[in-house]
């Protein structure tokens, strides 16, 4: 079904929201809070979506739930995240605008650099975390990814907790270790023929308890 | 004693009634014997320390005062505005979505999405709202991103402005009057009631001049809550109920004698000598509910 018929209907069944873009404002929200309101049991919430996309707030809302997560500081001001955390760094924008990836400063005026540029000129606060191991970004399609391991079930254990059909994961390994670091949304031109052929095949296995697909 | 900690960013203090307003909040709070720190945007990780967290940063789930917001209720703090009311009141399409399933009457809408933007759609909405109509983005405050279109060029150059940002936004019908009501509700009770009168020339509160940055305002009328119609409390009352229990600002148009809700504003303005110029008790009830 498509999402703008289904933003005109008013049915009432399980949702099966899937969308490469899950953002706040965008049409995977409107189908998620649309279903909310009609009373349905909607997979990814609203609620999902937002905070998924925050990372300070997927971090907290993370360790809560028992996965690995390192410190983090939310901040405008250069000076505190050294004082706090130290080099090297790793820094993600907690603005409006930017969904796309993170900065990684060793030093000094490229912190400078990374949280002027991500705070979009001091505007915003950004989210900055300590860097130990090595940082890895990766697809996951409910939950699966393609590397083995501890960030395999990390991966796992982010969708139990947020729900969201498809994104891509910014995760730190530091030796076999791994730390939720980020997450944000994947592109249409990200997905290929493989990933397309796992989802379908992931949703034709959920689809036989009965629901609405919306994508 | 409780420890309250009050986010604000520092163009929170840029308007002197505001700031006022503010001082009266930390005056209020430490005459009952609580403690009440401004927290900014560099003390987020100290809210563990507080009991109870107040949120007057113009809210958004995009801004800041979101994560703060849910970092506090995450932590099982007391905060105003909780993350819910945000992320409701913060998006006009997913409240319209509310009031229209809990039958709060409401000024008419429809919803429009990008697909909707051609000239066939375009004419139902026209026949269905009439002209001129409202076109306003899921994102609106302080009465910015809602425009009057009378014509389909002007529509289209409305809706592609607001589309780069959401992809879908609200059309309502237009209605004429000489002032908007606003309810404060906290807590399922009504707080303070005031009119919002419309500059003269203008058809909404705050207008921008024309070729200038520069607002300008309406005057704002305050009442005392016992003598203000008890039909407008009650509808007030009915909107907040679909959304929670936390402090609200209702926006309320007197139409033909009927009440409908134009809004129901999270994190309402509350400017000293404006909104509390009949209700000085407003203080005192908002620092007893973040301490309950």
């Amino acid at each position: 079904m498509k999402p703008t018929a289904f933003l005109n209907s008013s049915i009432k069944d399980f949702t099966l929201n899937l969308n490469n873009d899950y953002r706040y404002l965008k049409t995977s929200y409107y189908v998620s809070t649309h279903a909310e309101v009609l009373g349905n049991h909607v997979i990814p919430s609203s609620e999902s979506i937002i905070d998924a996309s925050r990372t300070p707030i997927l971090l907290l809302r993370a360790s809560k739930a028992g996965i690995p997560t390192l410190r983090y500081v939310v901040t405008g001001s250069v000076k505190q995240i050294i004082l706090e955390l130290g080099f090297p760094l790793v820094v993600f924008a907690v603005n409006p605008f930017c969904y796309d990836g993170f900065i990684v400063a060793q030093n000094k005026s490229a912190l400078y650099r990374a949280v002027k540029s991500l705070s979009m000129n001091y505007k915003f606060a950004v989210c900055a975390q300590p860097l130990k191991g090595q940082m890895i970004s990766f697809k996951s399609f409910f939950g699966k990814c393609k590397i083995e391991g501890e960030v395999a079930k990390l991966s796992m254990r982010v969708f139990e907790v947020f729900k969201l059909p498809m994104c891509k994961l910014h995760v730190q390994t530091v030796g076999n270790e791994a730390y939720l670091c980020g997450l944000q949304p994947l592109r249409l031109e990200e997905i290929s023929p493989a990933d397309v052929e796992m989802v379908s095949q992931e949703v034709s296995r959920m689809s036989s308890k009965g629901e609405h697909l919306v994508g | 004693m409780a420890n309250i900690a009050c986010f604000v960013e520092k163009y929170n203090f840029s308007d002197q009634r505001e700031a006022v307003a503010l001082q009266n909040f930390q005056r209020t709070a430490q005459r009952m014997g609580h403690q009440f720190d401004f927290m900014f945007r560099e003390d987020i990780s100290k809210i563990p320390n507080y009991d109870a967290v107040f949120i007057r940063a113009t809210t958004d789930p995009l801004f800041t005062s979101y994560v703060v917001s849910k970092t506090a209720w995450e932590l099982g703090k007391k905060v105003v505005d909780d993350p819910e009311s945000i992320q409701i009141c913060g998006n006009k399409i997913h409240l319209y979505d509310l009031f229209e399933k809990h039958d709060v009457p409401h000024i008419p809408t429809v919803f429009m999405n990008k697909e909707d933007l051609h000239h066939k759609r375009l004419l139902e909405v026209f026949e269905t709202l009439g002209k001129p109509i409202v076109v306003k983005a899921p994102y609106t405050s302080f009465s910015k991103y809602v425009e009057k279109v009378a014509c389909e060029t002007s529509f289209r150059d409305v809706a592609k402005r607001y589309f780069r940002k959401s992809d879908m936004l609200a059309v309502q019908t237009f209605m004429p009057t000489a002032f908007d009501w606003r309810v404060g509700v906290l807590n399922r009770q009504t707080l303070y009631v005031c009119k919002y009168m419309i500059p003269k020339g203008r058809w909404k509160h705050g207008a921008k001049r024309r070729g200038k940055p520069t607002f300008v305002w309406g005057r704002t009328v305050a009442l005392k809550t016992e003598n203000a119609p008890s039909k407008l409390k009650e509808v007030a009352l009915k909107a907040c109920d679909v959304i929670g229990k936390g402090l609200y600002g209702v926006d309320i148009k007197e139409f033909n004698g009927d009440y409908v809700v134009v809004e129901v504003n999270d994190n309402p303005s509350i400017y000293a000598g404006y909104e509390d110029s009949r209700n000085k008790d407003l203080y005192g009830k908002i620092i007893e509910y973040l301490v309950d």
